[in-house]
């Protein structure tokens, strides 16, 4: 069992290494780094406590706003896609995630206190 | 068309009577002697004028006073009289009707002008004060015109006054006259009253037209032998509404209350009846009867009445003590022997009954009566009992008002006791007042302590002290006590303090004896410190600032995968737009920063609006550019395929519109 889900595991890998193009592993890194950054802010609420709860809220929904903005940005670059958004460009995608983000952005500093 | 509405009167009244028969008004004001003496004073006043004269001799013929010197004030109003004036010759002939052997001389100008007035121009004042001028002077008038001009007048100004005057005037015409739609006034003008709270009716035109409208409507009921549209309830509240004010603002105001005042004495409908008892309603063996004032609204007695008590009923037992009871007419007041009847003390519920006159109106009148005695205080023992028993207790006997002669003792094994019989004095009944209180005073420190006895099954009334229960209420403090006894209630007219005895109490656990302090209510009390609400524990610095390196290290982790992946910014074109977009972006998020620190989300909102405008100016003019760019890429690596295969050159001509958006190309072959 364990065996085929390394298997798997491995061939996932070594088709995501090959075959996806660079610009979409460069998202995929900062991807990364947003879950790793919401993962430890939630350790910490975790393990030290809530104080100040809005604060922690602000960081966290940060996070995962920004991991949401990333990915909606991935599928609409990914070339694969291109006929799901004919109207949409990627420049006109990463317009979009600009100003989603600015509004985001807007919002977190607001709540963080 | 009056025998119809005479048919509708009295078929209402049965049906009204019947109904009201359970639940009648009484007057809640009336004027009494000094009232009707007050008025008396006002209508005497030296007059000034001839209207002033004319309120005080017709006001106090009203009450049936006669003016002090009828000839001087005759020839007053002669020499006064304007005979061009209609208002002066109404004033005139009133005034000289109430004085006796009073003539005005009347010429034919005079008739004429006041024959004139009357007509449908004229105000309504000045058809009533023409009217009654003629009626005074004994000249003759037309009443059918006067009838016609009042309805035309009535119906041009429908105030209350003028309807008033209207009924004033109709009321001096002949009986002949058409005086049905006059009458009718009286019912609407009725329901325009205001009812306050159940108890008064008045108009909100004042006390004035009140009154004004009572007489006015008597007067005219009186005339056409009409009983008047008025319920009974309702004629005791105008009562209520008219002699409540018990002082005059003008002699206009005076003279309207009393000539109110004698329309409802002397009309021939309905007469208000006063009953009051004469002092407070109580009686005891010392006055027997019970005394009961039944005058008219002008406090004049009502000889002719018969007063009955229909039902007394005791109000703590509910039994029936008198039915039927007559009261006797002794000196203008009457009065009944409650006491023969030899009720209990306490109070009575009486309903009284006046009859002697179909017109009597409020003549069911409900009256609380106390009946008081003398309380006697028998077999007033003392005794001092030991706790378990062993002696048998020492009684004394004391005789009120004597005190004990001999001090009582009494220490922790010992009760004090107390027992006692109230019983009235005259009947030998027991009594059980409200207050049977047994009071301790120290004399020394001035404390006192007060009990209740309480009466047993047998109305036997018992008190006992056990100095050890009773510690906390002497604050253990030993030494003499004087015993009194306090006995009293409403119904009792000799309540009782006496001093029975002194005791000497003895306290186990005797505290130092210390003088009563002054009660410490008004004393400042201890501050209370206010707690304010504690911060929240916060973890320690050095665990934030871990966590916050921890935090940001993935950054580090990106940067590190981003430069193995390649990312560069060797794409970066200096043009102007991409500059400006960059810095645009920058200055946004140090927009953010600030905002963190200073602003408020208006502010902040102001400064993204204008930064972000031109951010997103420049932001799309570089990516339209970019788009161009790629788009370019994409056609020349495809055209390149194209060349691979058909091996021919291409001329690529680019051409860009203002957008930047489109691309034409031209190819040339």
């Amino acid at each position: 069992m364990s065996n085929s889900v390394i298997s798997v595991i491995s061939r996932f890998l070594e088709e995501y290494a090959s075959s996806t193009p660079n610009k979409l592993k460069v998202i995929d890194a900062y991807l990364l780094y947003i879950m790793m950054t919401g993962a430890l802010q939630f350790l910490y609420c975790l393990l030290v406590g809530t104080f100040p709860f809005n604060s922690f809220l602000s960081g966290f929904i940060s996070c995962v706003g920004s991991f949401i903005l990333a990915v909606c940005l991935r599928i609409q670059i990914n070339p694969q896609n291109k006929g799901e958004f004919l109207s949409i460009s990627p420049e006109r995608a990463f317009a979009d995630f600009l100003f989603a983000h600015t509004v985001l952005h807007l919002v977190v500093i607001n709540f963080i206190g | 068309m009056f025998y119809i509405l005479h048919t509708i009167c009295l078929f209402s009244l049965l049906v009204l009577s019947l109904v009201l028969e359970t639940q009648a008004l009484t007057p809640t004001h009336h004027l009494t002697t000094t009232d009707v003496a007050r008025l008396q004073a006002v209508l005497s006043q030296p007059f000034t004028d001839l209207k002033s004269a004319y309120y005080s001799v017709v006001g106090l013929s009203k009450l049936g006073i006669s003016v002090a010197d009828a000839a001087e004030t005759c020839r007053f109003i002669k020499s006064n009289l304007d005979p061009s004036s209609v208002e002066s010759l109404f004033f005139a002939a009133e005034a000289s009707q109430a004085l006796p052997g009073c003539e005005i001389p009347v010429s034919n100008d005079t008739r004429d002008l006041l024959l004139a007035t009357v007509s449908e121009d004229s105000t309504a004042s000045q058809i009533h004060q023409s009217v009654s001028a003629l009626s005074s002077l004994g000249l003759p008038l037309a009443s059918q015109e006067v009838v016609s001009a009042l309805k035309a007048r009535i119906s041009k100004e429908d105030n209350v006054l003028t309807i008033i005057l209207a009924l004033q005037t109709a009321s001096r015409l002949s009986q002949q006259a058409e005086l049905g739609e006059i009458l009718e006034e009286i019912e609407d003008l009725a329901a325009r009253l205001d009812d306050l709270g159940g108890v008064y009716l008045q108009f909100e035109e004042g006390l004035e037209a009140t009154a004004l409208f009572v007489s006015a409507a008597y007067a005219l009921s009186d005339h056409v032998d009409m009983e008047p549209p008025l319920k009974e309830d309702q004629v005791i509240q105008l009562v209520n509404s008219i002699f409540s004010k018990k002082s005059w603002d003008s002699l206009s105001e005076a003279f309207s209350v009393a000539s109110a005042a004698e329309s409802l004495s002397n009309n021939r409908f309905h007469v208000p009846v006063i009953v009051s008892a004469q002092g407070p309603a109580a009686i005891s063996h010392s006055q027997p009867f019970l005394r009961l004032q039944v005058t008219n609204v002008l406090c004049k007695p009502l000889s002719s009445a018969s007063v009955l008590v229909e039902s007394a009923t005791a109000t703590s037992s509910k039994s029936a003590i008198l039915s039927q009871a007559p009261f006797t007419l002794r000196d203008g007041v009457f009065e009944l022997n409650f006491m023969a009847s030899q009720p209990a003390s306490g109070y009575y519920q009486f309903s009284v009954a006046i009859a002697g006159d179909s017109r009597f109106v409020a003549n069911h009148v409900e009256l609380k009566v106390k009946v008081s005695t003398r309380v006697s205080i028998n077999n007033m023992d003392l005794s001092v009992v030991d706790k378990d028993q062993s002696i048998g207790p020492k009684t004394t006997r004391v005789e009120y008002p004597a005190k004990a002669k001999a001090s009582f003792m009494a220490d922790s094994h010992q009760i004090f006791a107390m027992t006692f019989q109230l019983v009235d004095e005259t009947t030998g009944v027991e009594l059980t007042p409200h207050q049977t209180f047994v009071r301790l005073h120290n004399q020394k420190t001035g404390q006192e302590v007060v009990f209740v006895a309480e009466p047993d099954s047998k109305n036997l009334y018992k008190f006992e002290l056990d100095t050890t229960e009773r510690k906390t209420e002497f604050d253990s403090i030993s030494g003499t006590y004087a015993l009194y006894l306090m006995v009293g209630d409403a119904t009792l007219e000799n309540p009782i303090l006496w001093n029975v005895a002194d005791v000497v109490l003895k306290f186990l656990d005797e505290e130092a004896p210390s003088t009563i302090q002054a009660k410490t209510l008004y004393t400042p009390k201890p501050e209370i410190q206010h707690l304010f609400r504690e911060p929240e524990k916060k973890p320690p610095t050095v665990v934030s600032n871990a966590f916050t390196a921890l935090v940001l290290s993935p950054f580090l982790l990106l940067l590190i995968l981003w430069f193995k992946l390649g990312a560069n910014i060797s794409n970066f074109t200096l043009s102007p737009s991409t500059v400006l977009f960059h810095i645009g972006h920058a200055a946004m998020l140090g927009l953010m920063y600030v905002y963190w620190t200073h602003l408020n989300m208006f502010q902040t909102l102001k400064y993204l609006a204008i930064i972000g405008s031109f951010t997103f100016l420049a932001g799309n003019r570089m990516l339209a550019q970019k788009a161009v760019k790629r788009y370019i890429h994409n056609f020349i690596k495809s055209k390149h395929l194209v060349k691979l295969f058909s091996g021919e050159q291409i001329k690529v001509n680019k051409c860009r519109t203002k957008s930047g958006k489109m691309l034409l190309l031209s190819v040339l072959l």
